[in-house]
């Protein structure tokens, strides 16, 4: 039995001054045989889960389970070992080596793994025979197609038959011909024992999982009445990192804005006061808040969707509102983190 | 993952081959700069080595028998010649003269010996000089028996030549009998430079010092102490530049390839494995340019004005050296290949 097994997976990490958390308190089950679809925008923690999956980067907290190994407890070494004989990766972009044949490319985790070099070109050959390539094996990538160069990339994360595939937009890069010949395959690794994670945006994918993982949940946008929010001093309206539907304006008191930085601490971006407003683009754009709201003051605030909003505002559309135009209609030169 | 390295050689190959050409042409020249280096302790030794003789006698205070010499008239060489451990001992003479050669100037070598005695070397043609216009030449003045040249004031015939005998950095050695080169460097006067010795005074007279074989030798090569110094100093330098010139190619390869390595990781390749194959390809291209750097020092010796002996150690220590430097060059692109990461490999192209 290998099943993938993530329990409360945290993956924090610095970028730039700010901290960052890409997945936060992420749990899921995937059993051996199946494909599992991780799917969600740029930027929602897909590449990073798959880099965690892969042993390639280590979370902050919670566990990942491989079968009967926990990847949080290996050492490097391990990693690598890990990597080598229980991971196969397929990237996005192929990054096939391109000084190497298409051979050369598929015998790289072979070699690694010190198969004889004989043996290793026999089981290259086999593989690149097995996804339609035996014509092409003494090409080198830049004479490949992209469907091509993808087939070669498939060929060398099943090189060592690893019972765990990971692949990253696979389809990324591909004209829908070449789409087409990649699905057929990535469904058929898919089988036995072997579990396949893939991580994409292209729900034309989506058909071929057995389980489909939204890392970023769309929020049910439902229209309602603008709701009133009495905050005590101290007290926090939203975090960073969460998902919400509503843009803020302030009727009474102070509220900070404030964003974790990587050292640890906090850096407050500004102080709202009445008639300011805030948390406007995680709502308009679906995405997750970049800061933190908490009560300076005992402070009342007003929650508008964005449909209220933008009417409140008396805009057509909402390129006012993520130009963060004034209540009063007047400019403002220093626009609000959502 | 050697064949990666070797393939990554053939991928880029026209910039690995101005990498070996250019580090192959700085070997070149320090293989040259140290045979000219060479070359001026060889010529020394050959021409000390000619004369035949095992110590000098000089007057107390002077440096040696030849550039350091202090003249002095000849009475003391019969009482030397009776001293305790004295086989032989002649009367010598050394200087320098001017000599015009094809519309320009050229300082040659004089040395004065008796013509039967040690101190004249063994010629490859024609016979020692009996007479004092009588003078044997070196071979590398390209003159011939029969032939007649003018030095300082004076016009010699040439009697004999020696092979290939030059001192002071390519200048022709001649020979002339004790009075020839008397009355050419000291206008006649009865002076000498040294007494020649065959075998070694026990105790010398009084006012002269002993001078050995390995003295004289430093005496004729000191005046270009400065130069052999100045040229280790450039073949030092030239070391670093070829240094720097593997050095650059491998970490920019690896600035290339960080991808590639990357992926590597990424698939479990282990570091040392692509560390190895960074430094294969440090050393590949340290021993071709070494390899091309012995043929083109071969090829480049014999154009230069000077000797060019380049000591058979060098040849045998320049690909040991080279594959040193190469290693030595190639740490800051190893450094970079360690510091990796292997999550860049999921980026996107």
């Amino acid at each position: 039995m290998a099943d993938l097994r993530i329990k409360d997976l945290v993956v924090e990490y610095s970028k730039g001054e700010y901290r960052v958390r890409p997945i936060d308190g992420l749990s899921l089950d995937v059993s051996e045989g199946s494909l599992a679809i991780l799917l969600g925008p740029s930027g929602c923690g897909k590449t990073t889960l798959l880099s965690c999956l892969g042993g390639i980067l280590s979370p902050s907290a919670g566990r990942i389970e491989f079968g009967d190994i926990d990847l949080t407890k290996l050492d490097e070494r391990e990693l690598s070992h890990y990597r080598r004989t229980t991971v196969g990766i397929v990237f996005q972009a192929f990054n096939l080596v391109s000084s190497l044949t298409a051979l050369e490319n598929v015998m790289v985790p072979l070699r690694a793994a010190r198969v004889p070099r004989r043996e290793a070109r026999k089981r290259a050959e086999e593989l690149l025979d097995r996804v339609g390539l035996a014509h092409r094996m003494g090409h080198r990538p830049g004479d490949l197609s992209g469907g091509q160069q993808q087939r070669v990339a498939v060929a060398r994360a099943i090189a060592l038959d690893p019972p765990l595939i990971l692949a990253d937009e696979p389809t990324a890069h591909l004209d829908y011909i070449q789409v087409e010949e990649v699905l057929r395959l990535i469904r058929e690794l898919a089988s036995g024992e072997r579990v396949v994670v893939v991580a994409t945006h292209d729900s034309r994918m989506l058909p071929l999982a057995d389980r489909v993982v939204e890392l970023m949940p769309h929020i049910a946008y439902t229209e309602h009445e603008p709701d009133t929010v009495e905050l005590q001093a101290g007290e926090t309206l939203f975090e960073q990192g969460t998902m919400g539907d509503c843009i803020y304006v302030v009727s009474e008191g102070e509220l900070e804005i404030a964003r974790e930085l990587a050292s640890g601490g906090e850096e407050v971006l500004k102080v709202a006061g009445p008639g300011d407003y805030f948390g406007e683009m995680g709502p308009v754009f679906g995405l997750p808040r970049s800061a933190t709201v908490r009560a300076l003051t005992a402070a009342t605030v007003v929650g508008y969707t964005v449909q209220a909003f933008r009417e409140k505002l008396g805009a057509t559309g909402s390129r006012e509102i993520v130009e963060h135009r004034p209540l009063s209609g007047e400019p403002d030169p220093s626009p609000e983190p959502d | 993952m050697l064949i990666a390295a070797l393939r990554d050689l053939q991928w880029r190959k026209r910039r690995f081959v101005i990498a070996i050409v250019g580090t192959g042409l700085v070997f070149a020249m320090t293989l040259v700069l140290t045979g000219l280096a060479n070359g001026f302790g060889v010529e020394a030794n050959r021409t000390v080595d000619a004369l035949g003789l095992q110590s000098y006698l000089v007057k107390s205070g002077a440096p040696g028998p030849f550039l350091g010499s202090s003249p002095f008239p000849p009475t003391e060489v019969q009482q030397v010649s009776r001293l305790p451990g004295v086989q032989v001992a002649v009367p010598l003479v050394y200087g320098s003269a001017t000599m015009p050669d094809r519309g320009s100037a050229r300082n040659v070598n004089v040395f004065g010996a008796p013509e039967r005695g040690p101190g004249m070397p063994v010629l490859s043609s024609g016979r020692p000089p009996a007479a004092p216009d009588e003078v044997a030449v070196s071979s590398t003045m390209r003159r011939a028996v029969g032939d007649r040249i003018e030095i300082g004031s004076r016009t010699l015939n040439i009697v004999g030549i020696v092979h290939d005998s030059t001192a002071l950095a390519g200048q022709p050695n001649i020979f002339l009998t004790v009075a020839g080169a008397q009355q050419l460097l000291f206008s006649g006067q009865q002076l000498i430079s040294s007494i020649g010795v065959r075998g070694v005074p026990a105790q010398p007279p009084n006012g002269y010092r002993v001078v050995d074989r390995a003295g004289a030798v430093e005496d004729l090569s000191r005046a270009l102490n400065g130069a052999r110094q100045a040229m280790t100093l450039m073949a030092g330098l030239l070391w670093v530049v070829a240094a720097l010139i593997v050095g650059s190619m491998i970490y920019v390869s690896a600035l290339e390839r960080t991808r590639d390595f990357a992926v590597f990781k990424a698939v479990g390749v282990p570091t040392r494995s692509i560390l190895g194959g960074l430094a294969m390809q440090a050393v590949i291209v340290a021993l071709l340019a070494a390899l091309l750097g012995a043929v083109l020092s071969v090829l480049l010796g014999p154009l230069f004005p000077m000797r060019v002996d380049i000591p058979r150690l060098a040849f045998v220590s320049l690909p040991v050296l080279a594959v040193a430097i190469g290693l030595l060059a190639s740490v800051a692109g190893l450094r970079r290949a360690v510091t990796v990461d292997p999550a860049l490999a999921f980026g996107g192209p």
